[in-house]
């Protein structure tokens, strides 16, 4: 066994608790301090810090993925990605509105993550016990997902608004239509890692740079999104650190794959940068 | 928001959609990888897939006669025949596939008999295998699954609609109640089911109770939300 740890049962190299605590602290720092850059200094270059946070979010969503699922839930990896971010859109637009009836847009991440912690228990808690899945993480790990997919879902959604205010989420999110790449990226972001990598050779961190490779890649989307928002420079600004990060963990993520791989044989398609 | 006899009607509502999306998923003959390889019955794909893209028809259905009139009647059939329309069509492109493509014949392992056209059924089934390509029972079945489905996302979305006045709010939220509710169903027929003929079918009132506790919290936070003007 090296570093990484394998799937089965879920042996990891990376406890999942602390992982839970960089996912939750992360998220919300990075949206936290994002809105009140943007807010502080009326702009909208800061956004992109939104579309960093949803990447801690998705690492810890995909770890939860990947305990759940190594249990074998017989539906397929992608049916609980979508139930990620199926309970994390609910929490998103209930906690913005909530806040936004309560008087204080900046209440609306920790309304967020109470209602999706508390909903993704109960989803967990019927599973195992009227579904009887009796998978012991499962109130856990859908605790985790929903919260995963509720803070991915608030930080790509700012980073394409460039606030945390209900109406301007709505009218810039969902209103144009963004929101449906912001769910099939994010989905992805969560599901595929998993997905691609599981088996007997499975390895915590190369699925986790994975996931984090495919957030990097939604971040790119989110980036030309807000191009259309928000204007060229903070639009161009968020599409290049996507760039950058999606081709830094590529790397890393090939590099990992020879490490755990018997042999590479290559196709010649892959240029040589970034082999 | 106003608190009133209207906020129990939307929330009942709701719930029915909820309910109606998780027994409908029963009814749809998901085969899921092995289908794909024509190696058990029903269709290629996931519930989660299946249920979402006829309940999303269904949406869209209900969403467009919406927009022409308010009679809740015409908005709950728009959106069933949408997602038929929708799941007829997945299911008799697949059979064309299954029957011209790989060349397989269509039967069933969980029956003798084909309930419905009375066809001996365990001759046409390949060893090694649990049944290949979609006949008639699985059919009709996933016809009723998916104008169920459709009828569930319909009943979602008209309150949702009515209560915010935002159809892409509704549209979204309409999605996420659906997505939890096909998924929660999807655990409890562990991934596979042929249709009502199934005998996992029995297994529907754990989905029942599962979808119905899921429904009542996601109604509970949708008829609070506003629509942002």
């Amino acid at each position: 066994m090296s570093v990484g740890g394998s799937a089965g049962g879920a042996p990891s190299a990376y406890d999942p608790k602390k992982l839970r605590m960089y996912g939750l602290v992360g998220s919300v720092v990075g949206i936290y301090l994002g809105a009140i850059l943007n807010s502080a200094l009326d702009t909208t270059v800061f956004s992109f810090i939104g579309a960093i946070a949803a990447i801690f979010a998705v690492v810890m969503g995909a770890n939860a993925v990947r305990r759940v699922c190594a249990y074998g839930i017989g539906t397929g990896v992608p049916s609980i990605g979508m139930l990620a971010l199926g309970m994390g859109i609910i929490a998103v637009m209930f906690g913005l509105s909530m806040a936004e009836t309560l008087g204080s847009v900046l209440l609306g991440p920790i309304i967020i993550l109470i209602y999706a912690g508390v909903f993704g228990y109960i989803i967990g808690v019927i599973a195992n016990k009227v579904i009887k899945f009796n998978i012991p993480v499962m109130e856990e790990g859908n605790a985790d997902l929903s919260m995963a997919g509720a803070l991915a879902i608030l930080g790509w959604s700012f980073a394409i608004s460039g606030t945390l205010g209900y109406v301007d989420i709505l009218n810039n999110v969902l209103m144009t239509g963004y929101i449906a790449i912001i769910f099939i990226a994010g989905g992805l972001a969560i599901l595929h890692p998993f997905n691609a990598n599981l088996g007997p050779d499975e390895k915590q961190d190369r699925t986790l740079v994975n996931a984090i490779m495919v957030s990097a890649l939604a971040m790119i989307a989110t980036g030309i999104a807000a191009i259309a928002t928000q204007g060229l420079a903070s639009g161009l600004l968020q599409l290049v650190i996507g760039f950058a990060l999606w081709f830094y963990f590529f790397k890393m993520y090939y590099r990992l794959v020879k490490r755990d791989a018997a042999a590479v044989v290559g196709t010649g398609l892959l240029p040589p940068a970034v082999q | 928001m106003n608190f009133d006899i209207n906020t129990i009607v939307y929330i009942l509502e709701i719930l029915v959609g909820g309910l109606l999306v998780g027994i409908g998923v029963h009814f749809v003959p998901v085969g899921g990888a092995p289908a794909a390889m024509a190696q058990a019955t029903g269709i290629g794909t996931g519930t989660v897939q299946l249920a979402a893209g006829s309940g999303l028809t269904g949406l869209l259905a209900a969403g467009l006669m919406m927009s022409v009139t308010d009679n809740l009647w015409l908005i709950l059939a728009s959106g069933a025949v949408g997602a038929g329309i929708m799941i007829g069509s997945t299911m008799l492109t697949g059979s064309w596939i299954y029957a011209y493509a790989v060349g397989v014949p269509f039967a069933s392992a969980k029956v003798n008999y084909d309930p419905i056209t009375g066809f001996s059924q365990p001759p046409y089934v390949a060893i090694g295998t649990v049944g290949h390509g979609i006949p008639t029972i699985c059919f009709v079945s996933g016809l009723i699954g998916g104008m169920m489905g459709g009828l569930g996302g319909a009943m979602i979305y008209y309150p949702l609609y009515l209560i915010n006045g935002n159809a892409a709010l509704s549209a979204m939220f309409a999605i996420g109640i659906f997505l939890v509710n096909a998924v929660i169903a999807s655990w409890n027929i562990q991934g596979t089911i042929e249709g009502f003929h199934d005998p996992k079918f029995k297994k529907w009132p754990f989905a029942f109770k599962a979808c119905a506790i899921a429904s009542i919290l996601l109604a509970l936070a949708s008829v609070l939300i506003t629509g942002g003007a």
